[in-house]
């Protein structure tokens, strides 16, 4: 008999088999569609086109991880997986929980989705399948040594499956006092700072248009230090998280960090001298802001700039609660002021001086400028 | 720093260039304790209570104290400091990639707190080759520092600071942000402003006792030979880039006719033969009158990335302008490669620091003392009507010295052209037609059959000894003879005008 054709044959008839022949194969898809993107469910971390984020998540859609049998998948959704991973030849160093919300026959439902959503073509999964290994999988997390020993990949996926040791990497750090580098970061000029703070929040503030640029939580601080420090200075540094804030600039169209990391342009998208919306305007100024410095204030950074006769400094710590960042403005003399805001989803703005818009913008007025805060704290999506 | 290179060593006569002499000795220093695990030393000096300052790739400065032998972390977080002074025994002045810095500790616990902006008024592409190096300060007050150009290695980022400039984008090594390939002076009064123009690496600057100002230059691009330039005002020095920001200049500078470029540019004052004296020199120190280093006050130090090397330079004014000759002085092993930064310890011993950022060279912190005693070397070479006088440390051997094969003198020129680097042109042997020893044996004139202006003279002393039978320690040595004492003929072009093919893919 024909090897491929004997093979078809067994995959049709496993098929069939596993299937779960009460339902149809659209109706499984559809139920575990509805459970993958269900609140809090794989959706918040793997998003719902199966991407996974950068770094940090692992894609679902084509991954190697996926393939040979649902086993290794079951496994993981049952028990977890604690430590980093390859898939498809690139890095991930989040990790999964055991999945315990779910009983045999919705995790099978999920299983089965995922193994036929955005291009996958693997088997449906049966209800039967999670039960047998729930009952018979250890119950311990599992690291990835121990899965792929359980669950070892065939050559032709081993190469750029698998796992790895971390180097050192600031992303796996607790922060307990702020950290401070300038270095290259995506999406700003060349004289940028990396600021890590207590509490495990971090931001990109821009000493070339003197301006926060993002600020972010998830998924630990930049990671590529060690290459740019012991390099020729080239590497852009890079970071798995999302930002929770990011200020509007006009001039930037493409928000993609990716793009914002490139090095080999044969010119900029534009230079720092046409930067013309500088989010802070002071009463009948059209003056762009110079640095002038910073100061540690506990080692927590104050930066500093000038704007036509007017020195501000920009102080930016974690609130009491460590939940978000307070940057907290003088502006000196004072004057009558209007601070650009970004209103995001993601993020809760507070103000304790002058007036909110909805458009962003914070309106304060002489004495309003002289000392004011702004909170920004990340909102937890609750859909 | 350059980009990288195949180096060939020209070996031009049997024997091999010189060593360390056994009156100086080298020491290593323990590393600081950087988180980092690198280890090169971008910036080095001393604060004014003796203690050891160093800057590291990492953006970190430790200080050292050389009683207690212990580090302290006094800051972090720099954009790649490539040089430091001391102002204070708190307060310091950094080069890093944005900036020039004003580093302070001003509650006086010993870290740093404060990072004032000294200047910022110059532009960054965000390309990696856009170093920032040393800073340096005259004696009124007004600071230098070098702008490096961009590499071919990459291109720019999305956002760039300062204006862009088209004009200087195309090229191998590019100046599209503000001042890539000057030397800037920051003035008392706070401008800053372009000094001179192109250069292409510039990684040392320093100061001679006299107030000179010099810079070197790595091979490359428009750099037929590494050189060492004396600084002068609205000067060009032959890197083509950095003209697309001179006042009145017109065009893309590489598009430039080489001929109006050769007429422009200000030659070196010293040429650093690549292959055979350094391939990528660093920082130019003075050897000052604190400095225990043997009979060499006014000369000035230079160090080399590519091998254990750190030169001496000797210069005179001649028609008007300073040229003069170089020698290795602490060569080979012990010495490590890399050599970047250096200064003058308070005992007057050398401290070097080395780095490498992925090129040829090393990492550490080395002491270089001298245990008082005479070496043999040569101490001086200048300019005569008819060849050349050396002055050396110790009477020489007059039967050897007296030879002409002891003398195997050779002379050629680097071409200028947009091609990377120059091979040696017109390499001619020259013929010796009289030598005279001094009285007390300590110099000896060599007469040329013929002397050359605007060529490079170079010879590799052949088995000289002292009277008392000392191995000449360091015998290469090279002289930039640019102008004559009389009769300097007009200034050639020496170019090679690129073809079309040759000329590479401008990126």
């Amino acid at each position: 008999m024909n090897p491929h054709l004997s093979f078809f044959l067994f995959l049709l008839l496993s098929g069939v088999c596993s299937s779960l022949s009460a339902e149809s194969r659209d109706e499984i898809l559809r139920k575990g569609k509805e459970l993958y993107n269900g609140a809090g469910s794989c959706v918040a971390c793997h998003m719902a086109d199966g991407k996974g984020q950068k770094g940090n998540i692992p894609p679902l859609a084509g991954s190697d991880w996926l393939k040979e049998g649902s086993d290794r998948s079951i496994a993981i959704s049952l028990r977890g997986l604690a430590g980093p991973i390859q898939v498809n030849g690139k890095k991930y160093y989040a990790a999964m929980p055991p999945q315990l919300l779910f009983d045999d026959e919705k995790l099978a439902y999920i299983l089965s989705y995922v193994n036929n959503a955005w291009g996958n073509q693997e088997d449906l999964v049966s209800k039967e399948e999670v039960a047998k290994a729930r009952r018979e999988l250890s119950q311990d997390v599992f690291t990835p040594q121990t899965l792929l020993k359980k669950f070892p990949f065939d050559k032709k996926y081993s190469k750029k499956n698998g796992t790895f040791t971390p180097t050192f990497d600031d992303t796996l750090t607790e922060i307990t006092r702020p950290v401070i580098y300038r270095t290259f970061m995506p999406g700003a000029s060349p004289a940028a700072f990396a600021v890590a703070l207590p509490g495990n929040h971090y931001f990109c503030w821009d000493a070339g248009e003197c301006r926060l640029r993002y600020v972010w939580t998830k998924g630990g601080f930049i990671k590529s230090n060690q290459a740019h420090w012991s390099s020729n200075g080239k590497p852009v540094a890079e970071f798995n998280g999302t930002p929770y804030y990011r200020a509007r600039t006009t001039l930037l169209e493409d928000e993609s960090f990716d793009e914002l990391s490139k090095t080999n342009m044969q010119k900029p998208i534009y230079d720092t001298s046409q930067a013309d919306d500088f989010p802070i305007r002071l009463k009948g100024l059209k003056e762009t802001p110079s640095f002038l410095g910073y100061q540690l204030v506990e080692g927590y950074p104050k930066f500093r700039y000038s704007l036509g006769e007017h020195t501000i400094t920009e102080l930016i710590g974690m609130n009491d609660k460590k939940t978000g960042i307070v940057r907290t403005f003088t502006i000196s003399p004072p004057t009558e002021a209007v601070l650009q805001l970004t209103p995001s989803a993601f993020a809760s703005i507070n103000c304790d001086q002058g007036k909110s818009k909805p458009d962003g913008k914070l309106l304060l007025s002489a004495k309003d400028s002289s000392h004011f805060s702004v909170l920004i704290t990340p909102v937890e999506e609750t859909n | 720093m350059k980009s990288f290179f195949t180096f060939i060593f020209i070996f031009w006569t049997t024997s091999m260039p010189g060593a360390t002499a056994p009156q100086y000795s080298v020491t290593n220093i323990p590393a600081p304790p950087t988180k980092y695990k690198n280890f090169q030393i971008d910036g080095l000096t001393f604060l004014p209570n003796g203690k050891l300052v160093v800057c590291l790739p990492s953006g970190e400065i430790f200080f050292r104290d050389l009683k207690t032998e212990s580090w302290e972390l006094f800051a972090e977080g720099l954009h790649n400091p490539l040089g430091v002074i001391a102002l204070s025994n708190s307060e310091l002045i950094v080069t890093q990639r944005p900036e020039l810095t004003r580093v302070r500790d001003t509650d006086g616990d010993g870290k740093a707190d404060d990072f004032a902006v000294i200047t910022d008024h110059f532009g960054m592409s965000g390309n990696y080759h856009e170093f920032n190096f040393t800073p340096v300060r005259d004696k009124q007050g007004n600071y230098f520092f070098a702008l490096g150009t961009g590499s071919r290695g990459d291109g720019v980022r999305t956002i760039t600071r300062g204006t862009f400039n088209e004009r200087g984008r195309p090229g191998r090594m590019h100046s599209s942000a503000p001042y890539r390939g000057c030397i800037m002076k920051l003035t008392t009064e706070g401008k800053t402003i372009p000094w001179s123009y192109g250069h292409r690496t510039p990684n040392g600057l320093g100061f001679d006792l006299n107030g000179n100002l010099f810079v070197t230059d790595n091979q490359g691009d428009w750099v037929g030979s590494s050189k060492l330039f004396h600084v002068q005002k609205d000067h060009f020095y032959g890197h083509a880039a950095s003209l697309a920001w001179k006042e009145g200049f017109e065009g893309t500078p590489v598009d430039t006719p080489v001929e109006k470029l050769a007429k422009m540019r200000s030659r070196a004052c010293v040429v650093f033969p690549h292959g055979t004296m350094a391939n990528s020199p660093t920082k130019v120190l003075a050897i000052t009158p604190r400095a225990k280093m043997g009979p060499f006050t006014g000369q000035l130090l230079v160090g080399e990335m590519n091998r254990p090397r750190i030169m001496r330079v000797m210069l005179e004014k001649v028609g008007g302008e300073l040229q003069g000759a170089c020698v290795p002085f602490f060569d080979g092993s012990p010495l490590g490669r890399g050599c970047n930064r250096m200064d003058w310890a308070p005992d007057g011993s050398l401290f070097v620091g080395q780095t490498k950022h992925t090129w040829a060279g090393g990492e550490g912190i080395q002491q270089i003392s001298w245990n008082g005693k005479t070496p043999f070397e040569i101490q001086n070479m200048e300019l005569q009507e008819k060849g050349f006088k050396f002055t050396f440390t110790k009477p020489v051997n007059r039967e050897i010295g007296a030879k002409k094969e002891t003398w195997p003198f050779s002379r050629y020129f680097y071409e200028y052209r947009e091609a990377y680097g120059s091979p040696r042109s017109d390499e001619t042997k020259v013929e010796i037609s009289a030598i005279h020893i001094s009285k007390d044996a300590k110099t000896i004139e060599v007469e040329l059959a013929e002397l050359k202006a605007w060529h490079i003279h170079e010879v590799t002393v052949q088995n000289l000894t002292s009277s008392s039978g000392d191995k000449l320690s360091n015998n290469y040595i090279v002289y930039t003879l640019n102008r004559l004492l009389k009769n300097t003929p007009p200034e050639p072009l020496q170019i090679k005008v690129a073809s079309k093919d040759s000329k590479g893919k401008k990126s």
